[in-house]
């Protein structure tokens, strides 16, 4: 047999070979993604070319209708306004309180590991129970916030029921989940600056504002990005606590994309048309997303 | 990274797909059977079928006897019950069921749902099998047989059946001297004696009409004339009559008179408040009035609605169907089910079980309805009004376009809009939506 096996008798090269094994032990997790990701893709993108309505057996081919629809619909822009408020200031405020008690709570002792288990704590209770617990402290009548309120003498606050309010409030629940997964990714970021810098710069007379400014909040930028990247998308996705919470509502004040799908596709039936959304939006994150690693390429510092 | 929900959202969309296109074949054949079936010589061959239900735990009790009475007059059937969820959850399971070609032959249907349900084939039409059973539908309430009926094909029977009524608080009455109204013209007196004020800030509130759902102010357009759509299917709800309610309620929330909840959570609040006695009247369910009575620490009476131009109340609650795609044989299971579950014999102790209303006018008139009535006299307010209990206007986007005056109404109560400027701004809106289904 040896004999035989001189290279020009072989069917494959040995290096051809080992990347069939490569590919074949990727391939159970490549076929999960293609059967619930990529599948699934493919074929929105088919039921959002039809008026399908989720019942009847027929899909009617209607072409581009759906997309042009969506696109000449105010609430189209309406909607997408309002996610992307709801996805700024959800990043902007648990990056911010995250950062602020990443800097206060970022001592190495017992008491201080206690008080970040307090405030990471929040982050393992599911949304729907978060979002009604919150329904409660915002009862108008009931409430434990407006009675507090009323200490101070200020009058009933419809938080969930005011379109000015309804916004912020959904907002604040997800802040008070999510900041302490921010805090502990930024105290981990904090740790792996190198601390000559701090006693180089305070020889040199620096203030710890100074020293904030120019090493802490440069040298975080890496944790700062992941950060972004992730709660953004996330943020753009926000649904359990709209539906929970407000419903979309008042006057469709909190009505965010994922919402407006859920309802276009399974309260009105409108499949095609839900899935042509689905499929817009996706490419709205997908954009973002690249600006985002684009912008990061010339602004983080990773540090060696 | 959480793509979680929104993956979940399309691979729910997918899963209805890959069987779809199956689906289509069957269309044929689904035209073939609605001629009337051949009067079925006994077939005894046991059977078993499925019955997805909504029915949540205190009604559980009620089905077990229904069932176990069932299978005394049909030993050979054998019904399963599947408890689905509400009605949303129902409703999407059996989607689900369509596009996997796996259905229960039995179901509840919402009637909000039956012109969706039955326009896209998914009920059976039970019209040939009452013909052929010489079924007495004339002993239903008008109203709530009418309910699911969809282009005069019957494609279910009323069930459990609800209706908006007002709930009161009888102790407080009393006291005061009032009784609830019986018209609009009434409310102003009835409320300028219950309304209390400290200052500018009502105190107590003499009734509550829920704002978060038209449910409960559909009848209210209804009432002072006005209707929803027009006969050939556009909005009418800037009609002088149909906004007639708004201008009412507009008046009797700015003289401190009335309270009406909006958005999530109103409802809960709205009850609390009525227990306190800060609401004295409160429209809700008919379903609830078991749960008033059980909960509040007073005595509670029940009216209907007041009437302006007419007097009537809407249809809530669900219905018993047959699904389309079950074969033959488990169809003509699942209608001798329907039939005994709707029978005017059990009619009294199913809606006594469930808290839910009687559908046959025979029962009511039966010794057992006199009883039931002598026992829970709050009940007797609606079934005076026994055939005004009405369903609303039938269309598959009825749902939707009804979104738009819930806001128009909301703008009005939470931002004090003008009544005419929104509710033409929703008119207009409903109208585009009616006018995107019509060439669908």
């Amino acid at each position: 047999m040896s004999g035989q096996l001189t290279p020009k008798k072989r069917l494959l090269s040995f290096s051809t070979l080992e990347k069939w094994k490569d590919f074949s032990l990727a391939l159970p997790a490549l076929l999960l993604l293609a059967i619930f990701t990529y599948f699934p893709l493919i074929s929105s993108f088919y039921i959002s070319l039809t008026n399908w309505d989720l019942i009847k057996p027929i899909k009617k081919f209607v072409g581009l209708l759906n997309y042009e629809r969506l696109l000449k619909d105010d609430q189209f822009y309406r909607v997408l306004k309002i996610t992307f408020t709801y996805t700024v200031l959800d990043v902007a405020l648990s990056l911010l309180i995250g950062l602020g008690m990443a800097l206060l709570f970022n001592h190495r002792s017992k008491a201080f590991g206690a008080m970040r288990l307090l405030i990471f704590m929040p982050y393992y209770i599911s949304m729907v129970i978060a979002s009604m617990v919150f329904v409660w402290i915002l009862n108008p009548e009931y409430g434990v916030l407006n009675k507090a309120l009323e200490v101070f003498g200020i009058d009933k606050v419809f938080w969930l029921n005011d379109t000015s309010t309804a916004l912020w409030s959904v907002v604040s629940v997800s802040v008070w989940k999510g900041v302490g997964f921010v805090m502990i990714i930024f105290i981990a970021g904090l740790r792996s600056i190198p601390t000559e810098y701090y006693e180089a710069s305070s020889i040199d007379g620096a203030s710890k504002w100074r020293q904030l400014i120019h090493i802490t909040i440069p040298l975080l930028s890496p944790t700062t990005l992941f950060l972004i990247i992730t709660s953004f998308i996330s943020s753009m996705q926000v649904f359990q606590s709209v539906s929970v919470m407000t419903g979309g509502g008042p006057l469709g004040s909190t009505k965010v994309m994922v919402m407006w799908i859920y309802e276009m596709a399974f309260v009105q039936f409108k499949a095609g048309k839900a899935s042509a959304l689905v499929i817009i939006f996706f490419f709205i994150i997908i954009f973002f997303t690249f600006v985002q690693f684009s912008l990061s390429k010339r602004k983080v510092h990773y540090e060696g | 990274m959480k793509m979680k929900q929104w993956l979940l959202l399309v691979t729910l969309l997918m899963m209805t797909v890959t069987s779809a296109v199956g689906c289509s074949k069957s269309q044929a054949k689904e035209e073939a059977t609605t001629v009337p079936p051949a009067p079925a010589q006994e077939d005894t061959t046991p059977i078993k079928i499925q019955y997805w239900h909504s029915h949540d735990e205190d009604q559980t009790a009620g089905l077990d006897y229904m069932i176990k009475e069932f299978n005394k007059k049909y030993p050979y059937i054998t019904v399963e019950p599947v408890f689905q969820g509400d009605y949303d959850e129902l409703q999407q399971k059996l989607m689900a069921a369509v596009a996997a070609k796996q259905v229960p032959a039995v179901t509840n249907v919402e009637v909000a749902k039956v012109p969706n349900f039955s326009e896209s084939g998914m009920l059976a039409d039970l019209s040939p099998y009452i013909a052929r059973d010489k079924m007495d539908t004339a002993d239903f309430s008008t109203g709530m047989l009418k309910a699911y009926n969809y282009q005069d094909k019957q494609y279910g029977l009323p069930l459990i059946v609800s209706t908006s009524v007002f709930v009161y608080n009888k102790t407080m009455f009393d006291k005061e001297g009032v009784t609830p109204p019986q018209s609009w013209d009434e409310i102003e007196a009835f409320a300028q004696k219950l309304t209390k004020k400290e200052g500018n800030k009502t105190t107590r509130f003499a009734f509550s009409v829920p704002g978060w759902s038209s449910w409960y102010y559909d009848p209210w357009i209804m009432n002072g004339g006005g209707s929803v759509l027009t006969q050939d299917n556009m909005s009418a709800i800037d009609q002088p009559d149909s906004m007639k309610f708004m201008n009412k309620f507009k008046e009797w929330k700015d003289k401190g008179y009335m309270h009406i909840g909006y958005g999530k959570g109103a409802s809960d609040t709205m009850r609390q408040m009525f227990f306190d006695g800060k609401i004295g009247m409160v429209e809700h369910t008919s379903a609830l009035i078991k749960w008033y009575m059980e909960k509040a620490k007073f005595e509670v009476g029940v009216s209907f609605l007041p009437g302006d131009k007419k007097r009537i109340s809407q249809i809530g609650g669900a219905g018993i169907a047959v699904m389309d795609m079950a074969s033959e044989k488990e169809k003509e299971a699942a209608w001798k089910f329907v039939q005994f579950m709707t029978a005017p014999e059990n009619n009294i102790k199913w809606a006594e079980f469930t808290g839910y209303l009687p559908t046959r006018k025979s029962a009511i008139e039966s010794e057992e309805g006199k009883q039931y009535f002598s026992k829970y006299p709050q009940y007797k307010a609606v079934f005076d009004n026994f055939d005004n209990v009405m369903p609303r206007d039938q269309h598959p986007a009825y749902d939707e376009v009804s979104e738009f005056y819930v806001q128009a109404l909301g703008k009005v109560v939470l931002e004090n809009a003008d009544v005419e400027a929104s509710f033409k701004e929703a008119a207009k809106q409903m109208n585009d939506v009616l006018a995107e289904y019509a060439t669908k």
